[in-house]
């Protein structure tokens, strides 16, 4: 029985995005999982070099309060 | 030349004078700093991802400028945190020359409204129908508990 696995593709060259705005929390979204943590590079398929603009995004995006740094639907 | 870009978060139940007057202050600072601003607009209401000093919500600003005197802008950036004008701020170095927009509240504001919109509507749909499967599911296990009964009797 050989295993089925899906392909995983960037992203960003997908869609053809060159750069990562910390202020487009809906994109950056993607790329956490329901509790606010960064997801790795192996789930999400990102490209390494935009995986380390998205993580840059990511923590400025938490810096002045756009993203959660832990969402444990406490609110 | 280097760009740079500001945002800052203020308490939302400021009155808008307010707000004015801490943007005119805030502009002016840079100003005397040297440096030249681009853009300045209020980016809107928003909810904050988690409460800072006590905030639930913040009105967001954003502001655009290019590169004066350096030692004066450091100056700049620790007045703005000591000064207490805004809950936090954030200063960003950014890659290339920033677009000029006007307003940048209001457009969002009105996506944000019409998305919002489409979405109730969306929801709204599939509610029903939920309700309607939900009582036809409940029909049939009371068939079925029915049925058990007679079985049973």
């Amino acid at each position: 029985m050989a295993f089925q696995t899906r392909r995983k593709y960037c992203f960003f060259k997908e869609n053809n995005i060159s750069t990562v705005d910390y202020k487009d929390v809906k994109l950056l979204k993607r790329f956490t999982n329901d509790n606010g943590k960064i997801m790795p590079r192996r789930v999400t398929g990102t490209s390494a070099k935009m995986h380390r603009k998205v993580v840059g995004a990511i923590k400025r995006a938490r810096t002045i309060g756009l993203m959660p740094f832990v969402d444990n639907g406490s609110e | 030349m280097r760009y740079y870009e500001l945002i800052y978060i203020i308490n939302s139940n400021v009155e808008r004078k307010k707000v004015d007057e801490i943007m005119k202050d805030i502009g002016e600072r840079l100003e005397k700093a040297g440096s030249k601003l681009i853009n300045h607009t209020v980016w809107g209401k928003k909810k904050l991802a988690y409460p800072i000093r006590g905030n639930t919500y913040g009105t967001y600003i954003l502001a655009h400028y290019n590169g004066g005197d350096n030692e004066k802008l450091s100056e700049f950036d620790s007045w703005l945190k000591l000064s207490g004008l805004a809950i936090r701020h954030m200063i960003v170095k950014l890659d290339k020359e920033p677009e000029v927009v006007e307003s940048l509240s209001q457009e969002e504001s009105e996506e944000d409204t019409s998305k919002d919109k489409l979405e109730e509507k969306k929801e709204e749909k599939p509610n029903d129908e939920k309700v309607e499967k939900g009582e036809s599911e409940d029909k049939t296990k009371k068939e079925k508990t029915d049925e058990k009964d007679k079985e049973a009797e």
